[in-house]
């Protein structure tokens, strides 16, 4: 009995001991990303076979993929000379010959590889799960963009340099919104003049998890996006612009309405004009534009997009982003300074002479109950 | 109700007898039936879409749905105004041209005196208050300020109603200004109607003759002294049968 005992309280001291020991060994793993040890030599080790130019596998399904890294790639990018190598993210091949290799598809190899982003990036890599791209993957799509489509593999660079490289990488694949944007006032100043201002495409859609823009919720909250700038009053006084417009946009009829679905029924479809259906999503452009859709040339054909009985006069019926003004809406200018004036002039004199009738009455019951 | 005879009030009663003179016709006190039941409804359902951010608003605009039956309900209470409106304008005009509508509602210089005599009655200058005839200046400007203030509202509300179709005659500017007076005229109307009306037929002395058509002599004497005079003194035959000045 007592000999028993013994051994299974060995077991279990030795059991424990083993178990803390493989603890604090997978806690110094040499998996993690090794920022601070530099002195990391695996690169220079793979780099023995992997500089060779025409290093190449053939994959089962007969797709030839390169082999090959260039040494001047992997320096130029932000990982290698950070001092995270190779075997960061290739975290199954340790030595040389490699284990056999299981992927059927160049793009299986990609989506599997790319999970290792997520050992460094957690927040931006769970971003990405809530997204549109992973929504796509979801429903089969192995198109889908991952990590490493957007922002390189081997050369992976800080993003945003120049600025406008942002839209050109969403412009691979979303390539006839991008050739929209291209020719926006936005899209213009931003490839032309590497403008810094205007908007990028991860400006207005976020950057990793990048919802579906075609929502009601997304609708009724895109004013929000273009007020961020548009109502922003030194950014807009820079290029002439008024940061009034969403203000005055909100007490428009659109605006208001709009503003009612917000705040009480914002999953709800409303149809009420925001800025995109009369400015263009991708394709806006300065109101003096000719091309524009609110250009006073083309207004009233956009006014019909949502009104197609509209005639000519109904473009008058916008005032457009402008306070009320004399010269420019003399209807609403003159029934705004009569009623400014006849309805506290109607509620002053109503409450007064009712007043003075309650005091004169009162005091004439008060005369006539006295003796 | 009916009218006394002259055997009735000759003859000594257990009962205290009043006379009571006719002020509107059964017509009329219907015409202002619907006018109460139509600008109460159209208040009710107007502004709650005035002030959609207010908490008492949403409570009763609670969906989209909810908007849309609210603006049909508001659509057809202006017909129903409107229609009253027009019915009360021809009425007015067709009788007025055969002489059986007197011209009383009409405001005179004498309702300016009138006023004069009562700011300084109230603003205790004087002990005596005007004598007034069948209407007053109140009543005067209780009828055509709201006459004036139905008429905007309704042509605005149209404009809103069919912008598309006004806009086709009329110059676009107006499809906003509408909207402005539309907001505006509905509330200083709710107000003059709370204050001022309600006020004077509510609490300065309960005034029921729209709703059961009569005045009686105490009531007619007090406060349309001149009416009564001509209803009493003029010819003897008014008071065999007090039937009002219509």
């Amino acid at each position: 009995m007592s000999r028993t005992h013994l051994l299974r309280a060995i077991g279990l001291i030795s059991g424990s001991l083993a178990l803390i020991a493989a603890l604090l060994i997978a806690g110094l793993s040499p998996n993690r990303a090794k920022a601070d040890k530099p002195a990391q030599q695996t690169e220079a080790y793979c780099l023995g076979c992997h500089n060779k130019p025409d290093l190449s596998l053939t994959l089962p399904n007969g797709e030839s993929i390169s082999l090959y890294i260039s040494p001047a790639m992997l320096s130029s990018s932000v990982h290698s000379p950070a001092g995270i190598e190779c075997e960061a993210c290739h975290t199954d091949i340790k030595t040389y010959p490699h284990p056999a290799i299981n992927f059927q598809t160049k793009r299986e190899l990609s989506r599997s590889y790319y999970q290792a982003c997520q050992k460094c990036h957690p927040a931006n890599y769970e971003k990405t799960l809530d997204s549109m791209h992973a929504q796509a993957a979801k429903a089969g799509n192995q198109n889908a963009p991952i990590c490493t489509d957007c922002h390189g593999a081997h050369d992976v660079k800080p993003p945003a340099q120049p600025r406008s490289q942002i839209s050109t990488t969403c412009g691979r694949c979303h390539d006839q919104i991008f050739q929209q944007y291209q020719t926006s006032i936005h899209g213009g100043a931003l490839i032309q003049e590497n403008n810094p201002d205007v908007p990028v495409c991860t400006d207005c859609h976020g950057v990793h998890n990048i919802q579906d823009a075609r929502t009601a919720l997304f609708r009724v909250k895109s004013p929000d996006l273009c007020a961020s700038c548009h109502a922003n009053k030194d950014l807009m006084a820079k290029y002439g612009l008024d940061a009034d417009v969403y203000n005055l946009y909100n007490l428009s009829w659109h605006g208001v309405d709009l503003s009612v679905y917000k705040a009480k029924w914002p999953t709800a479809w409303h149809t009420s004009a925001v800025c995109t259906d009369c400015h263009g999503v991708h394709n806006m452009l300065k109101t003096t534009d000719p091309a524009s859709s609110v250009n006073p040339t083309n207004l009233l054909s956009t006014c019909r997009k949502c009104h197609p009985t509209a005639g000519p006069n109904w473009t008058g019926a916008w005032i457009g982003h402008n306070r009320i003004d004399i010269r420019r809406t003399p209807f609403l200018f003159y029934t705004q300074a009569f009623y400014s004036s006849f309805t506290p002039f109607v509620l002053w004199l109503s409450i007064i002479y009712v007043g003075l009738q309650i005091i004169r009455a009162s005091v004439e019951r008060i005369r006539s109950s006295l003796p | 109700m009916k009218a006394l005879s002259k055997k009735d009030a000759s003859t000594v009663s257990p009962v205290r007898l009043e006379r009571t003179f006719q002020r509107f016709t059964l017509g009329q006190r219907w015409e202002h039936a619907i006018l109460i039941l139509s600008v109460a409804v159209l208040l009710l359902t107007g502004l709650p879409q005035k002030y959609q951010a207010a908490g008492w608003s949403q409570w009763i605009i609670s969906s989209p749905v909810r908007l849309s039956q609210i603006q049909r309900i508001h659509h057809i209470f202006a017909l129903l105004l409107i229609a009253e409106i027009l019915y009360h304008l021809v009425r007015g005009v067709v009788l007025m041209t055969r002489r059986h509508l007197s011209g009383a509602i009409f405001p005179t210089w004498q309702d300016l005196r009138d006023a004069w005599q009562m700011i300084k009655y109230l603003l205790f200058l004087t002990r005596k208050k005007p004598a007034f005839g069948k209407y007053n200046f109140e009543q005067k400007f209780t009828y055509w300020f709201l006459f004036f203030g139905i008429g905007i509202l309704a042509l605005s509300g149209l404009i809103l109603w069919f912008p598309l179709v006004v806009t086709r005659f009329l110059p676009g500017g107006i499809v906003p200004a509408a909207y402005l007076a539309h907001s505006n005229e509905a509330v200083v109307a709710a107000v003059f109607i709370l204050v001022w009306h309600f006020y004077h037929v509510h609490f300065q002395r309960l005034n029921l003759s729209i709703f059961t058509g009569r005045l009686s002599e105490e009531e007619l004497r007090t406060f349309h002294t001149v009416e009564f005079e001509r209803l009493t003194d003029d010819k003897q035959s008014d008071l065999k049968t007090p039937g009002g000045s219509q």
